[in-house]
């Protein structure tokens, strides 16, 4: 992540009180066509903090920056920002061409990099391929449609930053995933940046650069999301991020560059150290991709569980299992490798995971995390 | 119409490989049960529309005070839905989109006029427009406008009985109007009035065309508050109801006729103008 002072777009502080619900000293930096993906689940303050920074309400503290302007003051028509919604709040009752024209270019509007014809309806409407479309209302458009024509309005307004508030909420799987990759390659080609709302992980994961978590109107996690995904600064987050395996333990011993974990049921987990100190209750992500399945013989001796499989699920390529082995542990098993193992429910199987794989987490969690 | 309405539920209802779900037995008596409401609307309106011989009608429409009378509703009608609509969208407005101290007491302002005996609310006109009125007598005084015995007084009772149906329906209108779509507008450069002139008001134009409709045709109906406090010259009702203590039934179903197929024609294009607005991008 950027630092703030240097950042293309800065959010500092942001600091609001709106009816019941607080936001509280956000901060987000950006830099050049970066995209920053604030995750969090609903409630969590993602929409008000989006429509913050775009001008619908007035902070109490903390400032908002553009390149080199303080917008913090200003309504949303000079701050030169494209906001795009769920669904993509297209104008229902003007044509596509309508949509892109209503918006004013900003004298202010400053491009590094000027999309073709920024400003030019009929050209917006080519670079996204949509000029055939131009006579159109919105109800007749397909989503990826919506989606390039949102993009194409949002353009045509010159702005310096992009806003996404869970644009694809209401799409089905597929769709979403076709859209998201569409929006990923328009955006890099704009190199224009834009904060993305969601609390969808998969969105996060396909889009983000960096990453903030969100709850209750704090930060409580930011970084790249590789480094989110795979140390959650919590159990909550841990969960958000997909993490199938949480388990509670007690640090025991920190020596020769392992640290153990006793989790319970007489069973200690080797993990790489970190700065805990011996006696503290700690828990441990693990992720079910991260967890080996095979047969009792040849498995290494750190970190094997021995236990009875509890259930099996298949899910097309994928096989779900769960393993009692003093504890629940989910993993998952490739579609030929569940077939080699020929696993059935009360049957004994062996797993193993790389001390490497196992997150160490303390909580509780006062203060946010940066990674 | 109905009739074949009706028998179409009926047709759907015994259908075989009709959708199980559906509750037809229910749709069935609702649909019997509501008809005769329809027709409690209808029958006593043909009937007075058979009840007239061509030439009959033709006669009256002839008649050149009717006629006056006709053309003097439709025109106070018209200036009383314009100035609900100019008086009336803004409150609307700010009804859909602010919450403020009192809001509850704003809202039962508006629905008042719909309670009170329209007599009864003539009489009150009279008493601030009339030639004694706090508002009538200074403003006769310093302008010249009198609202008895004038088209003004006429407007000023249409106006009171009728423009809650503007404000009800535009509010409605107004609140049905996704706020995010003007957020957009906001970020797309538009200030607030224009974001209000090209986003707002032309996505709530259904509501604000149902209810300009409504206050038309509750205004051309009027006839308590009217007849208090303008009795000369006649609107069209004022001027039926006294052919019809002068001359009986018969001649006042003539004019009868004649209003209705008015004012039954004016309500059906501008219905019909208020469904050609578009309809909200289905979310």
């Amino acid at each position: 992540m950027s630092g703030a002072r240097d950042a293309a777009i800065a959010v500092e502080a942001l600091t609001l009180q709106l009816g019941t619900f607080r936001l509280d000293r956000i901060d987000l930096a950006l830099g050049a066509g970066e995209i920053l993906v604030v995750l969090g689940p609903n409630g969590a303050g993602k929409s008000v903090t989006l429509e913050t920074i775009a001008g619908f309400h007035r902070p109490e503290r903390g400032r908002v920056r553009i390149g080199r302007r303080d917008v913090t003051t200003l309504p949303p028509e000079r701050r030169n920002i494209g906001f795009v919604v769920q669904n993509f709040g297209l104008f229902p009752h003007l044509t596509v061409e309508g949509n892109v024209a209503i918006a004013r270019r900003r004298a202010a509007g400053r491009l590094d990099t000027s999309p073709p014809g920024a400003g030019d309806p009929v050209a917006l409407l080519n670079y996204f391929g949509v000029a055939p479309l131009a006579k159109r209302l919105p109800a007749d458009l397909s989503p990826g449609e919506k989606q390039r024509v949102a993009l194409a309005r949002a353009l045509a307004g010159a702005p310096e930053l992009f806003l996404f508030d869970e644009p694809f909420s209401a799409l089905d799987t597929q769709t979403r995933t076709q859209l998201r990759g569409e929006l990923k390659s328009f955006l890099r080609q704009l190199n224009i940046p834009a904060i993305f709302v969601t609390h969808d992980h998969t969105d996060a994961l396909a889009l983000a650069d960096t990453m903030v978590v969100l709850r209750q109107g704090r930060v409580v996690q930011s970084g790249t999301s590789a480094a989110i995904f795979a140390r959650p600064a919590d159990s909550a987050i841990a969960r958000f991020v997909g993490v199938d395996n949480i388990l509670d333990g007690r640090l025991v011993e920190t020596a020769g560059g392992m640290a153990t974990v006793d989790v319970g049921n007489d069973t200690v987990l080797r993990v790489v150290p970190c700065s805990t100190a011996v006696g503290t209750a700690v828990r441990l992500a693990i992720r079910a991709e991260e967890v080996a399945i095979g047969p009792a013989v040849g498995a290494p001796d750190v970190n094997r569980l021995d236990g009875a499989v509890t259930a099996l699920r298949e899910l097309g390529p994928l096989t779900t299992i769960e393993i009692d082995c003093g504890f629940a542990l989910k993993a998952y098993l490739l579609a030929p490798q569940a077939r080699a193992l020929r696993l059935g429910v009360g049957d004994g199987v062996t797993a193993h995971i790389a001390p490497t794989a196992i997150h160490v987490m303390v909580e509780p969690c006062e203060d946010a995390v940066r990674v | 119409m109905i009739g074949g309405m009706v028998s179409s539920a009926a047709e759907q209802a015994v259908r075989p490989g009709g959708d199980p779900s559906r509750p037809y037995g229910l749709y069935l008596v609702c649909w019997f049960i509501g008809s005769i409401l329809l027709a409690f609307f209808t029958v006593p309106l043909i009937a007075l529309a058979l009840s007239q011989s061509w030439a009959s009608f033709a006669q009256v429409a002839r008649m050149a005070d009717v006629r006056a009378a006709i053309a003097l509703s439709l025109e106070g009608a018209l200036l009383s839905a314009t100035l609900a609509t100019l008086l009336g969208v803004p409150l609307a407005y700010m009804l859909a989109r602010t919450d403020f101290v009192g809001k509850g007491i704003v809202a039962a302002l508006i629905d008042l006029p719909l309670a009170v005996p329209h007599t009864v609310a003539g009489i009150a006109l009279l008493m601030v427009f009339g030639r004694q009125g706090v508002v009538g007598a200074p403003l006769a005084a310093l302008t010249g406008l009198r609202f008895w015995g004038t088209l003004a007084g006429i407007v000023v009772a249409m106006l009171f009985v009728a423009a809650p149906y503007t404000v009800n329906a535009a509010r409605i209108g107004f609140e049905a109007v996704d706020p995010r779509l003007e957020k957009i507008a906001r970020t797309l450069g538009l200030g607030p009035w224009r974001t209000f002139w090209r986003i707002t008001l032309p996505l709530a134009r259904r509501g604000v065309m149902t209810g300009v409709t409504l206050t038309y045709a509750r205004s051309i109906s009027e006839f308590g508050a009217v007849v208090i406090l303008v009795y000369y010259p006649m609107t069209a009702p004022v001027m039926i109801y006294e052919l019809f203590l002068r001359f009986g039934l018969d001649q006042a179903a003539g004019a009868a006729v004649l209003l209705l197929a008015v004012s039954l024609a004016l309500f059906l294009a501008l219905r019909a103008l208020a469904r050609s607005a578009p309809e909200r991008d289905n979310r």
